[in-house]
């Protein structure tokens, strides 16, 4: 499949996209043949026969893990490779934040259902949930910036992912952080709530079941069968959402990622397209494709660590 | 949401019992479905408030522009970026367009655009699902395959292609995201269609002599109708979020043409020195998705026979 769905991209993107339109604009022009002169060195010449240029690409890919190069001559491994380390960074603290907000909201939530703090939550995440991204990434950009003119000094960072003066290991990891709060907040914002409805959704199917009243007719207090008896089997199916969510947030930072300035795999997936890059444009649905299956295993993984009832033989 | 409402005797009860109640209350009336429907609706205070304010911003789109002297792409050279006035309600942008005009013909680009897609992506789900189910053996397999393709298929990538070739034309825009976004739907609505292709009318009406396609039409999909009208308000959400990204990095709609996305990237660039610019789309697009999410949410409830949530009745 991931096969299959990567060879398609490659072709619909050469129909769609023309590199030579990346040499038009340069001074002095050049003419048809330079361009494709240029262009043939790359493997993205239009003079070549599509399924030839296929075959150089296919066979670069199988037996030297070249993914090509941009119609202006950067290697894309080099790219995304820099890029995966990035958009990494970003995703993995946006994962943590709302998986952790997002079950316990829904455990507080289902223990005290239908009261003020249920009703206020849930009316929040709903709000959240519809938020578009854009939106909550201004938002908290406006936010930051009322706080850093509030405070005298840049307290939050809200373009790039470094700042390119700071030294020194300290320095450094400060600088970092600054730069990371704000788009990790927005990419928590608008992802904390599914974690939360589902969670809360599923506790409470499992709250009045009979082995969470037996847990509690043993002398477990209420707040520990639900912990125990109760979230253990009502985390699997939260567990499996957020597998598949983590390889969705990798290209689906686009928006968060242009509104801070962040050179990551969303950023680079604007620019290929801007930039006529067939062969990264490719790279970056192929990665796509690939953290999607990566997804379903780690809800695999998930549903084995999690559920007693799958037992793998060792 | 479980307040006690004893003088509501729904339809399905049998007539009995019905006549019984009756003799005990003479208020008591019998409710057809539609009114069922309503009622439970109504209940639900969320989905009410979203569908206020879904009123109010039709209306907004709709008059909106009687209430301005500015078109959406007149160019005002003596106010460029103003703040909020008599004249200008929402101020101006950087070019001197009116942002109030802009507002409200973003809003009805992408409450169109929203519109037109979900509606035909919740048709060809609910088609393409109950004849997949329907017609059982090869052509299921073959449907199926084809749908669980199109999924793994990079869906954003493609649309944002197709949409930057064609320069941004929001009816190219209707098409890829109709194209690419039935998918989930149709596997939705298929893997409810297997249980209903075993009912005994969808038997006896093929056993009658009643065509495939009239089966699927007239049996099979109205069957699932309540599933299908909350899949189009959810979509409507879901069309909305995928055509603001999109105008927002730049592959949807673009200039001349304005949609609530382009509003919001225009914005985006003038954060602190013109908010306002930002302020209105924003909140005229949230304000949208969320009251969709309200009525999707209360019409679920209302129409899901076996909800406990919009209390009994």
């Amino acid at each position: 499949m991931i096969v299959v769905a990567t060879n398609l991209t490659y072709f619909l993107s050469t129909a769609f996209l023309d590199p030579r339109a990346n040499y038009l604009q340069l001074r002095p022009p050049r003419t048809p043949e330079q361009i494709a002169i240029s262009l043939q060195r790359y493997n993205l010449d239009p003079g070549t026969p599509l399924l030839g240029r296929w075959w150089t690409w296919i066979t670069g890919i199988v037996t030297r893990w070249d993914w090509g190069a941009s119609p202006i001559g950067e290697p894309v491994n080099s790219e995304i490779a820099f890029r995966i380390g990035v958009s990494a960074q970003l995703v993995f603290f946006s994962v943590v934040l709302s998986t952790v907000i997002g079950i316990a909201l829904g455990v507080y939530t289902a223990s005290r259902q239908y009261k003020f703090a249920d009703r206020f939550s849930q009316g929040l995440s709903l709000v959240t949930l519809n938020i578009p991204p854009a939106v909550a990434g201004l938002a908290v950009v406006l936010v930051a910036i009322a706080i850093n003119q509030s405070v005298g000094t840049t307290l939050f960072f809200v373009a790039g992912a470094q700042s390119p003066t700071v030294s020194g290991f300290w320095p450094t990891v400060l600088d970092r952080i600054q730069h990371l709060v704000l788009p990790t907040i927005s990419l928590t914002i608008i992802s904390y709530a599914t974690y939360h409805l589902l969670q809360r959704s599923l506790l409470l199917d499992n709250i009045n079941s009979d082995y969470v009243r037996t847990a509690r007719a043993k002398g477990l207090t209420r707040a520990e069968a639900i912990r125990r008896h109760g979230l253990r089997t009502s985390l699997i199916p939260v567990a499996t959402s957020i597998a598949f969510a983590i390889p969705a947030l990798f290209t689906g930072a686009v928006i968060t990622e242009t509104i801070f300035a962040w050179q990551g795999m969303g950023q680079y997936f604007i620019q290929t397209i801007n930039k006529n890059d067939v062969h990264g444009a490719v790279a970056v649905a192929a990665f796509g494709a690939l953290m999607t299956a990566v997804g379903a295993m780690l809800a695999d993984i998930a549903v084995v660590a999690l559920d007693p009832r799958v037992r793998v033989a060792a | 949401m479980t307040m006690n409402m004893p003088e509501l005797v729904p339809t399905v009860d049998v007539a009995d019992e019905l006549t019984l109640e009756e003799q005990r209350s003479t208020r008591r009336k019998r409710l057809t479905r539609r009114q069922l429907y309503v009622r439970r609706f109504m209940r639900n205070r969320g989905a009410v408030v979203g569908l206020v304010v879904l009123g109010v911003l039709v209306l907004f789109c709709l008059f909106g522009s009687l209430l301005t002297s500015y078109t959406y792409s007149d160019v005002d050279f003596t106010s460029l970026t103003l703040a909020p006035s008599s004249d200008h309600y929402f101020g101006t942008n950087g070019a001197g367009n009116d942002t109030f005009a802009q507002s409200v013909h973003g809003l009805q680009r992408s409450l169109t655009i929203a519109l037109i897609v979900s509606l035909l992506t919740t048709f060809i789900a609910a088609f393409v699902g109950c004849a997949a189910a329907y017609f059982r053996g090869n052509a299921e397999k073959i449907i199926l395959g084809i749908v669980h393709f199109l999924l793994v298929v990079p869906s954003f990538l493609i649309l944002a292609l197709v949409s930057k070739k064609a320069g941004g034309d929001w009816r190219v825009l209707i098409i890829g995201l109709t194209v690419l976004g039935w998918m989930y739907n149709a596997r939705v609505v298929w893997a409810l269609a297997t249980s209903l292709r075993e009912r005994e009318y969808v038997q006896a009406a093929r056993f009658m002599g009643v065509g495939s396609v009239r089966i699927v039409m007239r049996h099979l999909i109205p069957n699932i109708g309540s599933l299908l009208i909350v899949t189009f308000t959810l979509g409507v959400v879901a069309t909305v979020l995928g055509e603001t990204a999109l105008s927002f990095i730049g592959f949807g709609v673009q200039i001349p043409d304005v949609s609530l996305g382009t509003m919001l990237a225009d914005g985006a660039s003038t954060m602190s020195s013109a908010p306002w610019l930002f302020y209105f789309p924003a909140g005229l697009l949230t304000l949208l998705t969320v009251s969709m999410a309200l009525i999707g949410d209360g019409l679920r409830d209302a129409l899901d026979p076996t909800s406990r949530s919009g209390g009994r009745a």
